[in-house]
């Protein structure tokens, strides 16, 4: 797991307890999704801004 | 004739009929946030002046034979991030305190077109980064139900200000839950558009990709009117849709009655939206869902993808984008930012640029995920808050025998819609034994308006919680 305090001190941020359990649990969820991402695709059909109204398409 | 009780439909009707001029109208409103919002702390600035010459404007109009539609001489109000030329436009924040816009945002510009009569700008959290409206700078705003609770937010002076009758419609801003939470905090009805329907030029933003602006009134119809007045492309907004999203939201106005919902299907979710919910939602939704059964709708059992996980997306978007938008200000003026504000922009600072990057691969495939659920089901059926409305300063609340944070929790049931950018639709759903208003989400397909509107208004009429109001409403 990440080290927040010491990626927040290089920022020259203080996080409190709070924002550090709150960033862990994020972290951890992201690690878990993870297996869900389709390392296949291409990213930038992801990534892209596609305009919202094709997807009524 | 007085205006207590008064759907915005039912003031656009008697205007029409010429039973109440619009001078009148804006008079008991102003008479009323005199009498009302040093108890609510609903509004942050009054523009009476202009309100009683909008209105004078409005009358002499009618009186000429014009009529500019539904919105015509309605008193109303604007979130205080909605940019007004010449009126100081805070986001409830001490950093744009004195800041007063040039322009108007779109959304200003079209209810001005469609004749309202601005009474003000409305408190809010500080930019629009939370959920209880307890303001650090421009105080606590107070829900009409019961002056100890927040109204929720962070659009809760928007909230606070219908529920109390000191305005027919106020517009509001959600980024991850920012309409839904207070409008069932406070009782009422709040509509998040899907995303790009309304214009966000001139809106102080939060997180460019899952704000959204909507409209917050008492009842689906006068949502649906106004609706009908903010929504349209927006050149100047990049995000805005363009084309054939707009042909599908024609004639939003469900009708007078809507007797049936025969022939519609709506999702219950089997998993993660009905766990962990104070008992009292949990019966008042599902009586919903019951009421919608006995008007002829097939209730479908669904399995949907993890909310939790959805939310952990929405999440790191969300700090991550508004860490971006707040780059320019939060190091040097740091100290005009609120403690809970300031921590939340800091925290979106420290997140690593890959975490962001695979939250939008992720959020795509849930909206493929959650449109191909949308296409077995006209609708999603879910509450918008785990609780009611919780009391200033509380931090956590216990549901099912656990603690859980405050800002947490009135959130997990919204802001995954957020990170979709589908219609999402907050009701009134019945009330706890203590009087406390329940909302009840209603989730439609992308640019879905119309039928989600239409299914929310036969669930309104059939079951009439609108007509309760909080005491001080008179």
């Amino acid at each position: 797991m990440r080290d927040w305090t010491a990626i927040a001190a290089g920022l020259k941020i203080e996080l409190g307890e709070g924002a550090k359990r709150t960033l862990e649990g994020l972290d951890k969820s992201m690690l878990g999704l993870r297996g869900l991402i389709d390392w296949q695709e291409e990213p930038v059909l992801q990534c892209s801004a596609l305009p919202v109204e094709d997807e009524t398409e | 004739m007085t205006m207590a009780g008064m759907t915005l439909i039912d003031a656009a009707r008697a205007l029409r009929d010429g039973q109440v001029s619009s001078a009148e109208l804006t008079e008991e409103c102003l008479s009323r946030i005199e009498r009302l919002n040093p108890s609510l702390n609903a509004f942050l600035t009054v523009t009476a002046d202009t309100a009683r010459a909008q209105a004078r404007q409005a009358d002499e109009e009618r009186r000429a034979g014009m009529d500019r539609g539904p919105l015509h001489g309605i008193p109303i109000a604007h979130k205080d991030l909605f940019c007004t030329a010449g009126v100081r436009t805070t986001s409830g924040s001490k950093l744009f305190e004195n800041h007063v816009p040039h322009f108007d945002a779109a959304v200003v510009e079209r209810l001005r077109e469609a004749g309202a009569v601005m009474l003000g700008k409305t408190s809010m959290h500080e930019h629009a980064y939370g959920i209880t409206c307890d303001n650090p700078h421009f105080g606590a705003v107070h829900n009409p139900w019961d002056l100890a609770r927040i109204p929720g937010g962070s659009s809760g002076g928007s909230a606070a200000a219908v529920a109390a009758g000191l305005c027919l419609m106020a517009t509001g801003s959600d980024t991850g839950g920012s309409i839904r939470v207070p409008a069932a905090y406070c009782g009422v009805t709040g509509l998040k558009p899907t995303y790009g329907v309304v214009s966000k030029h001139g809106v102080m933003p939060l997180a460019f990709s899952l704000d959204h602006a909507g409209p917050i009134a008492r009842t689906v119809r006068d949502v649906a009117v106004s609706l009908a007045a903010m929504a349209g492309f927006d050149r100047r907004d990049p995000s805005s849709a363009r084309g054939r999203a707009h042909g599908l939201l024609q004639d939003l106005l469900p009708p007078p009655e809507v007797a049936s919902l025969q022939g519609v299907k709506i999702g219950m979710a089997e998993n993660f939206y009905f766990e962990r919910l104070d008992p009292d939602v949990d019966n008042a939704v599902h009586f919903m869902a019951y009421r919608a059964q006995d008007l002829g709708a097939e209730l479908v059992g669904l399995r949907l993808p993890d909310g939790a996980q959805l939310n952990a997306v929405s999440q790191v978007t969300l700090l991550v984008e508004a860490a971006a938008v707040h780059e320019p200000y939060i190091r040097k003026r740091r100290k005009l930012y609120g403690e809970d504000v300031r921590t939340l922009v800091d925290m979106g600072r420290v997140i690593p640029g890959v975490d962001y990057v695979q939250a939008q691969r992720l959020r795509r495939r849930a909206q493929v995920v959650y449109r191909a659920t949308l296409k077995q089901v006209d609708c999603l059926l879910v509450p918008t808050t785990p609780v009611v409305a919780p009391l200033i300063g509380q931090t956590e609340v216990e549901i099912g025998g656990r603690m859980e944070d405050i800002r947490m929790a009135s959130t997990r049931l919204v802001r995954g819609f957020n990170a979709l950018g589908l219609p999402a639709l907050s009701m009134p759903a019945g009330f706890t034994r203590g009087g406390l208003p329940i909302g009840m989400q209603l989730v439609g397909r992308p640019f879905g308006e119309k039928e989600l509107l239409r299914i929310a208004a036969a669930l309104e009429d059939a079951t009439g919680h609108v007509a309760r109001r909080p005491e001080m409403a008179g």
